[in-house]
């Protein structure tokens, strides 16, 4: 047996090449021959991804579900936050390809993943799931569905905005906190906190280069039912609104009544154990747990009231973020995942262990009724920061539409408010060069 | 293969028995004749690997990049929209501010990095210097730390307001310095870390560079009389223009590339003061999913690359003939040798 010349030889390690090399390749997106569970049957195995305190939450009613459903295995999977958002963009871009059964999507996530992948998430009206749309905060419900009504996620966390101040603070500085009913007060009081006290009104990562530092400006434009798009998707950062905002912040900076502190989490507890002290402490309602558990030394000096409104008597309510579990249209055990979801979510009794488990603030209203969910805690001076955020979701908080480019603008809103702490730009002129630029790079129209 | 060739030997062995002249001729016909099949196979087949491994994750990522830059998600669709992203590139401010730090950056740092890998590798290579291996490694060491440490290092030394350098320069009075919090300390901070990481790499190629030359032209020259700057001049420096070369084009790809330093200190601010071509590609990609835009900046990236080098060629190779030109006769005789 003799082998053949050159030209052949080389087509044989052609071919070898190319069979080698699509091996090779198609041994990264390994297939998945798994058989679905018929339509309509509860069993076999689902998976999660989440992360590790919502994780916790859904572990924990693993084993009330698993009674009602003894066949089902659920596998809860801590992927990591924010890890979690570019794996399933991934699985996302892949078809749908390795997403498991249930997704932790977070609310800032959903327009983007709706928008840009179109049919992979699984509208859950299928399943029947309209039928607690009256059970949630109706800003919180529409968030997680689409302008059609189509349902693509049930709300798991739903965070109202915290407004925590250092009653010790104030009360050195002769201020009756109760008395604050707008922005332009409390800035006023801050002046007279730094004078007696030395302690800012609040601290802002200013130069943002650690994580966006926007979260002021997003509450107070929310308190005046603003947010960067409008329900159509124009963009409406540069309104009316968004630039009082911004004059807000850069009032009070101007006063130097805002402190410096990088944006990150040692710093933030930092600030929590009043190492580098603040006033005040804008944030979501899982704020309170973390106060707690990261500063117990601070037993009595942390209160939590609402935040105050913009004009007098305007609104005192702001969503401050949230999360919803959906079902990937690639799930081959979409029956079963629903069921858990709907157990977790939407019964009283799976609220209750997921809440217990976990910890995140729920958005199902038979459970902020339930009995002693509002107890008075002892930490914040007998005062409930659970009956806080229930007051506000029961306010009609304006529904913030995050869209499928809410990172660019979020960005871009960083990069202005940069412009004014640091180098004293104008806020309506940097934001109208940051709305330009989403603008710019996104197609979007810029709202009348 | 082995199987082959004594199967060959076995059936041309009976017939060249008996004269044993005929041995000589033997052995060439075997190597030949082994050449006609297995060998010209075995080569390529060794180098399937490569092949492989070349189209895999080379060949077919460009194609795959460069079509992805053809194209935008639009409501989700991928389709194809031609040059629009990067019609879209040429009107983005933010890319222009990305290219202007870019080049900033590579235009300080560059040459600053260069020039004390120079001196770093002269301090090296001379016998004044004790422990000269201890140094050679210490500054060696900062090219093998990894990024987060890295990251997490140069931002405790950075810390506006608890940094150890800031709180080193004010024993010497000098006030805090906002080095990662304000646009132009924040470009001075990148520059000192991409020094800090990348000039004792430099300075051991140039110390490759510098064991290469000759120490008889020093003996030579200090016969002349010339004093110690007159033989750096003259020897050290024309001596090190291979390595000067191939150190200018490695730091400058590896600069327009920049994307460690920034991701790690500056997140690219504040208000992208820091924000290179290689930041913008990563947040066009990951943070905003416009895979299309990114590609198209990552090709833009390429392109500029590409003429920069060139252009870099072409100077240093103008220049080379000058400064060698006094010692053609040595070169010339070192060829006849």
């Amino acid at each position: 047996m003799r082998f053949t010349p050159t030209r052949q030889a080389l087509r044989i390690v052609a071919a070898a090449a190319a069979v080698t090399t699509a091996a090779a390749l198609a041994g990264c997106s390994s297939a998945d021959d798994a058989q679905p569970a018929a339509e309509g049957e509860v069993g076999g195995k689902i998976t999660i991804w989440t992360w590790n305190a919502p994780g916790d939450g859904l572990e924990a009613a693993i084993p009330a579900f698993q009674k009602l459903y003894p066949d089902v295995e659920i596998d809860v999977q801590d992927v990591g936050n924010p890890a979690i958002w570019e794996k399933i963009t991934t699985g996302m871009a892949a078809g749908g390809q390795g997403l498991p059964d249930v997704m932790n999507i977070g609310i800032d996530y959903m327009g983007n993943y709706v928008e840009q992948f179109p049919g992979q998430l699984v509208d859950l009206r299928d399943f029947g799931a309209e039928s607690l749309e009256s059970e949630f905060p109706s800003g919180a419900w529409k968030s997680g569905s689409g302008a059609d009504g189509a349902v693509y996620g049930i709300p798991y966390e739903v965070n109202a905005t915290g407004f925590f101040y250092r009653s010790d603070v104030f009360e050195e500085a002769g201020i009756d906190i109760d008395s604050i009913e707008t922005w332009d007060q409390l800035i006023e009081a801050g002046v007279t906190i730094k004078e007696k006290t030395g302690v800012p009104l609040y601290n802002q990562d200013k130069a943002a280069t650690e994580a966006d530092s926007a979260g002021l400006w997003q509450l107070q434009t929310a308190l005046q039912d603003s947010f960067y798009f409008d329900e159509n998707g124009d963009i409406t950062m540069n309104g009316e609104a968004g630039v009082h905002s911004l004059e807000l912040i850069k009032k009070a900076n101007d006063l130097g009544i805002v402190g410096d502190v990088q944006g990150s989490w040692d710093n933030l507890l930092a600030q929590l154990r009043g190492e580098k002290p603040t006033a005040i402490m804008p944030a979501g309602g899982w704020m309170a747990g973390v106060i707690e558990n990261e500063a117990p030394e601070m037993a009595g000096k942390w209160g939590v009231r609402l935040p105050p409104s913009i004009e007098p008597g305007g609104i005192t309510a702001a969503v401050n973020g949230g999360t919803y579990l959906s079902i990937p249209t690639a799930s081959k055990n979409q029956k079963t995942a629903w069921e858990f979801v709907n157990f977790a979510l939407g019964t009283l009794e799976g609220q209750k262990l997921v809440y217990e488990g976990g910890g995140m603030f729920p958005g199902y209203k038979p459970m902020l009724e339930s009995e002693g969910f509002a107890a008075p805690s002892e930490f914040f001076n007998g005062q409930s920061p659970n009956a806080i955020f229930i007051a506000e979701l029961a306010q009609d908080t304006p529904v913030l539409n995050y869209t499928s480019d809410y990172a660019r603008a979020l960005k871009a809103y960083t990069d202005a408010q940069t412009r004014v702490l640091l180098s004293g730009a104008d806020p309506q002129e940097a934001l109208d060069e940051a709305a330009d630029q989403v603008a710019q790079q996104t197609g979007r129209k810029l709202a009348d | 293969m082995n199987v082959l060739s004594s199967t060959a030997g076995s059936t041309t062995g009976p017939t060249a028995e008996a004269p044993p002249l005929e041995a000589a001729p033997r052995p060439p016909r075997r190597r030949r004749r082994s050449s006609i099949g297995h060998p010209r196979l075995t080569p390529y087949l060794f180098l399937l690997p490569t092949i492989v491994l070349f189209l895999g994750f080379k060949l077919y990522p460009y194609l795959s990049a460069l079509w992805t830059s053809l194209t935008s998600n639009i409501g989700g669709v991928i389709t194809f929209v031609g040059l629009d992203n990067y019609a879209r590139l040429l009107q983005d401010p933010l890319f222009y501010t990305a290219l202007g730090n870019t080049a900033l950056i590579l235009v300080v740092q560059v040459p600053l990095m260069l020039a004390l890998g120079i001196v770093l590798s002269v301090a090296f290579n001379s016998l004044l210097l004790k422990g000269r291996a201890f140094f050679r490694m210490a500054y060696f060491v900062p090219i093998v730390m990894g990024l987060v440490a890295y990251g997490i290092l140069f931002s405790a030394l950075f810390d506006s307001s608890a940094g150890i350098v800031n709180e080193l320069l004010g024993y010497l009075g000098i006030g805090p310095i906002p080095w990662l919090v304000d646009p132009f300390w924040a470009k001075i901070s990148i520059v000192l870390a991409m020094t800090w990481h990348y000039t004792g790499q430099n300075a051991i190629i140039y110390l490759a560079q510098l064991q290469s030359i000759p120490s008889e032209l020093y003996e030579a020259a200090q016969v002349d009389g010339a004093n110690g700057w007159q033989r750096f001049r003259n020897i050290t420096l024309p001596g090190l223009r291979p390595a000067l070369l191939l150190t200018v084009i490695l730091s400058t790809i590896g600069t327009l590339q920049l994307f460690d330093e920034p991701y790690v200190l500056t997140n690219g601010g504040p208000d992208n003061a820091t924000l290179t071509v290689g930041m913008y590609l990563y947040q066009n990609g990951f943070k905003y999913f416009d895979f299309g835009y990114a590609s198209a900046i990552g090709y833009a990236l390429t392109v500029i690359i590409a003429v920069v080098s060139l252009i870099q060629f072409r100077l240093f190779r103008e220049r080379t003939p000058k400064p060698i030109s006094p010692k053609k006769p040595m070169s010339s005789k070192e060829k006849t040798r």
